[in-house]
């Protein structure tokens, strides 16, 4: 609760400074409001353990928190170059980045179907206006255009399910859901049912998976590099968790019903994302297909809704930072045009540019030591009890993605002579070194 | 630069009675144990011996100059050992797939290949190794945790032993190489730098042949039948193959990497005869092996690097000018045909033995090696070393060159005429690999 207050205040405060044109200070307030809010909110976890009635921030739920949190003001602090050319509008998109932050939030720790399509929409809204920031750019437009329709679409859809389970149930509670519709399993309506599939196919629009992923790849590749950063890291783990946390706290009496869906849709994103990837030379589109991929072994996590949320976080941390530090690289590399072969060469005249980024490549690829691999064994592993052939599957999709990773890996780490030797600021370096710390030591969470 | 890491190198030896082994708080029975036997610990003196050997041979070239290399070089070591140390499933694997990134950055970097044969080899072993986490997911749920011990005491039915042993069984096959999963790595050895063959060769590959011995056969014995005869034939099969087209080849890497299968295939047929004397011979069969693709990957570079040139039909003569060359070249070939007083004749027989034991057929067509082995090295020695040129300008030997060959003649040499100092080291630990297999 705190850090929902703190965060928003602090972009409301940031929104005001923007007037002022001074890119440092509103950096310095947006994290600094980051960091106070994570922490009181720590606080009260830690001290309090406070319930409340819509919202707990408590257990699991904190640790995402803290997750979404960190990701989001490393991507802040990357983003300072990017606010530096844009200083008009500074002020506005580092508090609409918080803003839908809180929205996120509320995702995290929602107790009641209100509160959670509150914070769908609360995260989605700012994401419309970000997705269209550049505003000279056609391609952004359209992204921005595209995804507020569909969108919205996904929304009614969700609200439309959530009206049909609250006029099944009676109430808004979500563990009180999960009671009654275990309860009374078999004898429930088939509104409920509807009400279900309507609900899922909204969540899945949201975190871009089959057969709802049309938009990902036009949307991310539209918006401003940092956004999209965003949009495939933070609210890519904001989506999956509350996925998780509804499918597993609500449904778990119907969920033959369910599972099979989240099964199929698993299986052919992780098909869909990896071989729209194979031949990309656009680095953000390939990105966006790979976060299909991953948003999919994701969601393999809600399939095991009883103990999945400890590798689903540090799946979300491996993958998060990858994302994060991928772009930064990219953006790094005064990549305008997004090709591929703008990188080459960056990351042997670079040394600590390459190590980040084989270091991120590899854990995104799944490939030990780094985090990326241990969430991946870890929710493979986890489903393996019940999907032996879902596992499969993916370990097969594993290995094509190997292919794409190592092809920018590849093209980063060649020796070529003439490749720009690029001085890296604060921020960046800030946000490399952080990330390179996660994706190393990310996974020892898991002892925590 | 590179003597420093030479001196800091034969300290390592000292450093493998360290255990250590944290069994507090583990999720997901992921434990940290490192631990070793007999096995193991000629695996462990493998490695330490042949870095500075590595090392050493590369001294004069351009890489010794490159600290980049060298710190890859030492995380492989750091991978290896772990490999041969690991006391858990997945600490195994991680040290298993942490070993690909150097070779591979020193194969990209440092190589003359091209994309495809890299990205071929990279994905080949990775393919694999997802098969090998498959099945330690697998054999995880009839087990407490991935510790060595817990897994071991996992019952399987016959069937999942087997899937389970299949899944090892590809990691591993594709890195030995074993016949149908070769194709990466002529191409691989070809382009690669020296240095990166011979740490592929001499260690990456043992890698395999070690997991199969303590992990693949103990963890799913239940699967060794049908597994067995699999693996034999096509263990045999490789042995022909190899050795019918390093008779073909002209590219004196080439005919080595062909060589390599070859004789690896008939390490990995023996290992799955899973008996004491199988596996005593093959861990024989294993340190000689190391011992000649070190040198013969040497004599390789030697020869590539004087004449300009990787087809032997165009070499000819050296024997004439660079007399140190020839003899030691003509030690390594020996060695290699598994003349006896040499390690290969020991492990070579023992191995034969044990095959024909099991099926006289199969112990036949395996002793082919020796014919073809025969052919093919002599063929390699005579075409690039004999005769008379007129024309030809090659250096002899230098001192660390010269050093390297005889270190690797005198070990053929001792483990020839001795080959107790490996078996006696291996002995208690192959009881207890049978004894297990048998349960």
């Amino acid at each position: 609760m705190e850090a929902i207050v703190i965060i928003f205040i602090s972009g409301l405060i940031s929104l005001f400074l923007g007037i002022m044109k001074k890119p440092a200070f509103v950096l310095f307030v947006s994290t600094s409001g980051l960091i106070i809010g994570a922490l009181a909110q720590n606080y009260e976890w830690y001290f309090l353990n406070e319930k409340y009635h819509i919202l707990d921030f408590n257990d699991t739920n904190i640790h995402f928190l803290n997750l979404a949190v960190a990701i989001s003001a490393t991507i802040i602090l990357g983003g300072y170059r990017y606010f530096l050319e844009e200083s008009s509008t500074i002020g506005d998109f580092s508090a609409l980045i918080l803003f839908s932050l809180c929205g996120g939030l509320c995702l995290i720790g929602f107790r009641d179907l209100f509160m959670f399509f509150l914070g769908v929409e609360i995260l989605s809204i700012p994401l419309y206006v970000l997705a269209g920031s550049k505003k000279k750019s056609a391609s952004s437009s359209e992204a921005a255009l595209k995804y507020f329709y569909l969108g919205s679409f996904a929304t009614a859809l969700l609200l439309f399910g959530i009206a049909l389970v609250y006029g099944t149930i009676g109430t808004f509670n979500v563990e009180r859901i999960g009671f009654i519709s275990v309860l009374f399993s078999d004898q429930l309506p088939s509104m409920f049912f509807v009400g279900v599939l309507f609900i899922l196919a909204a969540m899945l629009f949201k975190v871009g998976a089959f057969p709802f992923h049309f938009w990902v790849a036009d949307v991310y590749q539209g918006s401003p590099a940092l956004f999209m950063t965003y949009m495939s890291s933070v609210v890519k783990l904001v989506g999956v968790y509350a996925f998780y946390r509804l499918f597993g706290m609500m449904f778990p009496g119907v969920e033959v019903f369910w599972s099979t869906l989240i099964v199929l849709a698993i299986c052919i994103s992780m098909f869909i994302g990896n071989l729209s990837a194979l031949n990309q030379d656009t680095f953000k589109r390939l990105m966006a297909y790979s976060s299909i991929t991953n948003g999919a072994y994701a969601l393999m996590a809600v399939l095991t809704f009883n103990s999945g949320s400890e590798a689903l976080l540090v799946y979300m941390i491996g993958y998060g930072f990858s994302v994060v530090a991928l772009m930064t690289i990219n953006s790094i590399a005064n990549n305008e045009e997004d090709k591929l072969a703008a990188l080459t060469g960056i990351g042997y005249k670079n040394p600590f540019i390459g190590i980040v980024g084989i270091v991120a490549l590899l854990s995104v690829a799944g490939i030990p030591p780094m985090t990326g691999f241990f969430g991946k064994a870890m929710v493979f592993y986890q489903a393996f009890d019940q999907y032996m052939w879902l596992v499969l599957f993916a370990i097969i999709n594993s290995a094509i993605g190997v292919y794409i990773y190592l092809k920018i890996t590849m093209t980063l780490l060649k020796k070529e002579d003439n490749a720009q030797v690029v001085v890296l600021n604060l921020g960046q370096k800030l946000v490399l070194s952080i990330s390179l710390l996660a994706l190393l030591f990310g996974w020892t969470i898991i002892y925590v | 630069m590179a003597i420093s890491c030479i001196h800091l190198m034969e300290y390592v030896p000292g450093s493998f009675v360290e255990i250590y082994k944290c069994t507090s708080n583990i999720p997901f029975g992921l434990t940290f144990t490192l631990h070793y036997e007999g096995v193991s610990l000629l695996m462990v003196l493998l490695t330490a011996f042949s870095f500075p050997l590595i090392f050493l041979s590369n001294y004069n070239r351009e890489l010794s100059q490159s600290n980049l290399f060298h710190a890859l070089a030492f995380f492989m070591q750091t991978g290896l050992f772990g490999v041969f140390l690991a006391g858990d499933g997945v600490l195994f694997y991680i040290f298993w797939e942490f070993t690909l990134i150097p070779i591979f950055l020193i194969l990209y970097w440092f190589g003359h290949g091209n994309y495809t044969t890299l990205v071929k080899f990279f994905i080949y072993t990775m393919l694999g190794s997802l098969a090998m986490l498959l099945s330690l997911i697998w054999l995880k749920q009839h087990a407490h945790s991935f510790a060595y011990a817990d897994l071991i005491a996992a019952r399987l039915t016959e069937k999942e032993g087997f899937w389970i042993m299949a899944g090892f069984m590809l990691a591993f096959a594709i890195k030995i190489p074993v016949f149908p999963f070769h194709t990466w790595q002529p191409n691989t050895y070809s382009t690669a730098p020296m240095a990166g063959t011979m740490l592929l060769s001499a260690l990456m590959l043992k890698m395999a042949l070690f997991g199969m011995i303590k992990w693949m056969i103990p963890l799913a014995p239940e699967g060794l039948e049908c597994m067995r005869w699999i693996v034999i034939v096509l263990g045999i099969i490789g042995i022909i193959y190899g050795g019918i087209i390093a008779i073909k080849q002209t590219d004196i890497k080439k005919i080595f990497a062909y060589a390599s299968i070859s004789h690896l295939g008939l390490i990995a047929a023996g290992i799955m005869i899973y008996s004491e004397n199988a596996l005593t011979a093959s861990m024989i069969q294993i340190i000689n092996h190391s011992i000649l693709s070190i040198g013969l990957f040497l004599v390789a570079e030697v020869l590539m690097s004087r004449t300009g040139t990787n087809d032997i039909r165009q070499m000819g003569g050296i024997a004439e000018r660079a007399p140190k060359f020839a003899f030691w070249f003509m030690i390594i070939t020996f060695a290699s045909v598994s003349i006896p007083f040499s390690a290969g004749f020991i492990g070579e027989f023992l191995l034969l033995r044990e095959i024909s034991a099991f099926q006289f057929t199969f112990g036949i067509l395996g002793a082919s090696t020796l014919v073809f082995g025969a052919i093919y090295m002599l063929r390699a020695y005579q075409l690039s070393m004999s005769g008379y040129r007129e024309d030809l300008s090659f250096t002899d030997l230098s001192w660390n060159e010269w050093l390297v060959f005889f270190v690797l003649g005198l070990l053929a040499l001792i483990f020839g005429i001795a080959p107790y100092l490996i078996g006696d080291l291996v002995k208690e630990s192959t009881v207890i690999f049978t004894q297990i297999a048998i349960k």
